[in-house]
């Protein structure tokens, strides 16, 4: 892998943006990579403006800061808004379309819709799973990064309850981005 | 060893715990509640003890009574926390009692914002407490392990020292996450550097001896040595006193014992091309220093001879780094310009000395390689909606 991979994650408290971070931050270090998450947030537990911003490196990683990163996972139209210029040209936006409305056509970089919301309704008929379908399809976009089979290891590690129906998610989110 | 993706508030938890610690009170504040929280699951696991205290001010000084009575203590806040430490601060200062307290620094003042960065403590942990007539030992990582590392090096300099040391770090230290590695053994510990101290107990009869002498045990409560742990002058033999020849000797202690074994802890920072006598010489500590050395390794292969000087050992404050006759800017994560003042003072009087700063969140690397461009050309440092200022 290149030496410096960066993903920010962003959207509102409650979604699990620091989960997503966490579960693929965990999943590197069991490759043996190193691993920074810097996590920004607001005073509120849930509905704040969240951000995740890891890092993964093969050596030491200095600045924790994803200045151009590789992957955007958006999940708000103002975390859209906010990154979406910082992505470099080889860079990646998956969007999930009930959150971030409308794209911006003139980026150079590139976006990947995840229906994450719908496919966990269409699914699971609850939300809550939208977040394993997003790791799920992380999985795919990082296939050369990071084995799938670790990040949903990392995945029920993190996440305490039903593995079932979570495992059945994450390959949902595979599958989509297939 | 144990290798896992944990919080910087994590690390210092087991660092602390390595290194003897079986007590910590606190009180919550954003971003060290995940440290208090991680003591209160930790420590009864290791037979310690957790306790939640009221404020602050009331948490360090039931740390003063732990070691009082012979456990290894500590207490963690962020800026607004470490303010309302200052008078336990004094006691356990004046008395002789080692603690360790971790200031995880936010944006200020006061409450100012609870998930964004801040170095705004830099000139308080050297001041922590009024009264002066004393030195401080202020210790600054720069990433969740080297935090770990920290926390264990702040207990043994307490034990040897007999003091209180801070161990100052900044939101994005504590509460990000990192891959971070645990020694599970002794071994484990010495391979990684890592150094402990054992408590003891003072059996007296010279209890606050007036010389520079390290390695003294505190004094304990109830062990029936028959020393004080007074907030008036102690004398030698234990007893307190309100004369001024005997506090003379207490406060030349006070200061000496640290100036005079600086050696346990200079070798505490960090240099990156600074070898070849670089024309600008960036100085930072804390998560700042992290992207000055992303900003250094490009502006190096951009051309630019720049050199960058990492802090860890804040206090007291080592001038022995700025004896060369060049240009030095100071990064730090605050507008008003603290770090610099004091290296201004340490630099020869013809040095140049510039700072750039930023409020709540990191400098970014374009902005740092503009700056180290600018000042190699002799340019004046201009920031956008700022007069321009005499840094």
């Amino acid at each position: 892998m290149k030496d410096r991979l960066e993903i920010v994650a962003s959207g509102f408290g409650g979604q699990g943006v620091v989960r997503l971070g966490q579960v693929l931050g965990e999943a590197a270090v069991k490759e043996g990579l190193r691993v920074t998450m810097l996590k920004s947030h607001g005073t509120e537990m849930r509905g704040g403006y969240v951000r995740a911003q890891v890092v993964l490196s093969p050596k030491t990683i200095d600045s924790p800061m994803c200045e151009n990163p590789d992957f955007f996972i958006a999940l708000s139209s103002a975390a859209y808004n906010r990154f979406k210029d910082t992505v470099p040209e080889d860079g990646v936006i998956l969007f999930d379309p009930a959150f971030v409305e409308e794209i911006d056509e003139k980026l150079a970089c590139t976006h990947r819709e995840l229906p994450a919301k719908q496919l966990a309704m269409d699914n699971f008929g609850r939300p809550i799973f939208s977040n394993s379908i997003a790791l799920g399809a992380m999985a795919k976009l990082l296939e050369n990064e990071l084995d799938k089979e670790v990040i949903l290891e990392s995945l029920l590690e993190i996440i305490p309850k039903f593995h079932d129906k979570n495992r059945e998610a994450f390959q949902v989110g595979y599958d989509y981005m297939s | 060893m144990k290798r896992f993706l944990e919080t910087g508030n994590f690390a210092i938890t087991e660092g602390a715990i390595l290194a003897g610690c079986r007590f910590f009170c606190g009180y919550p504040i954003t971003p060290a509640t995940e440290l208090a929280e991680a003591m209160s699951k930790r420590l009864p696991q290791e037979g310690g003890v957790y306790l939640q205290a009221e404020d602050e001010c009331g948490a360090m000084h039931v740390c003063i009574g732990a070691s009082l009575g012979g456990m290894k203590a500590m207490t963690a806040t962020s800026g607004p926390g470490y303010i309302l430490y200052a008078d336990p601060f004094g006691w356990a200062l004046g008395c002789e009692m080692p603690l360790v307290v971790v200031n995880s620094g936010r944006v200020g003042p006061v409450s100012g914002i609870t998930g964004a960065p801040g170095q705004g403590e830099f000139y308080l942990t050297r001041y922590p407490t009024q009264g002066g007539n004393f030195e401080c030992i202020t210790l600054a990582p720069n990433s969740a392990q080297e935090a770990m590392a920290m926390v264990v090096e702040a207990f043994y300099l307490a034990e040897r020292f007999r003091m209180p040391i801070t161990v100052l770090g900044d939101q994005l230290i504590t509460d990000g996450f990192e891959d971070i590695t645990v020694p599970e053994n002794e071994d484990e510990m010495k391979e990684m550097g890592f150094r402990t101290w054992p408590r003891g107990s003072c059996a007296g009869p010279n209890f606050y001896p007036f010389t520079d002498d390290l390695d003294i045990p505190p004094v304990q409560m109830g062990s029936g040595a028959g020393g004080l742990c007074s907030d008036w002058t102690p004398t030698v033999e234990g007893y307190d006193i309100e004369e001024v020849e005997a506090h003379h000797k207490h406060a030349y202690r006070l200061i000496y014992k640290v100036r005079n074994h600086r050696d346990l802890f200079n070798h505490l920072y960090e240099k990156k091309y600074m070898d070849d006598d670089p024309d600008l010489v960036v100085v930072s500590y804390g998560t700042p220093s992290r992207v000055v050395n992303t900003a250094v390794d490009k502006a190096r292969s951009l051309g630019m001879k720049v050199g960058a000087l990492r802090l860890i050992n804040l206090w007291p404050f080592p001038d022995e780094h700025f004896t060369r006759k060049t240009k030095y800017l100071t990064v730090e994560l605050n507008w008003d310009g603290q770090l610099v003042r004091e290296v201004q003072r340490a630099a020869p009087k013809d040095a140049a000395v510039h700072f750039l700063g930023t409020c709540g969140d990191l400098p970014t690397i374009p902005d740092l390689l503009e700056n180290f461009e600018k000042l190699l050309k002799n340019q004046p440092l201009e920031r956008k909606g700022w007069e321009l200022e005499a840094w």
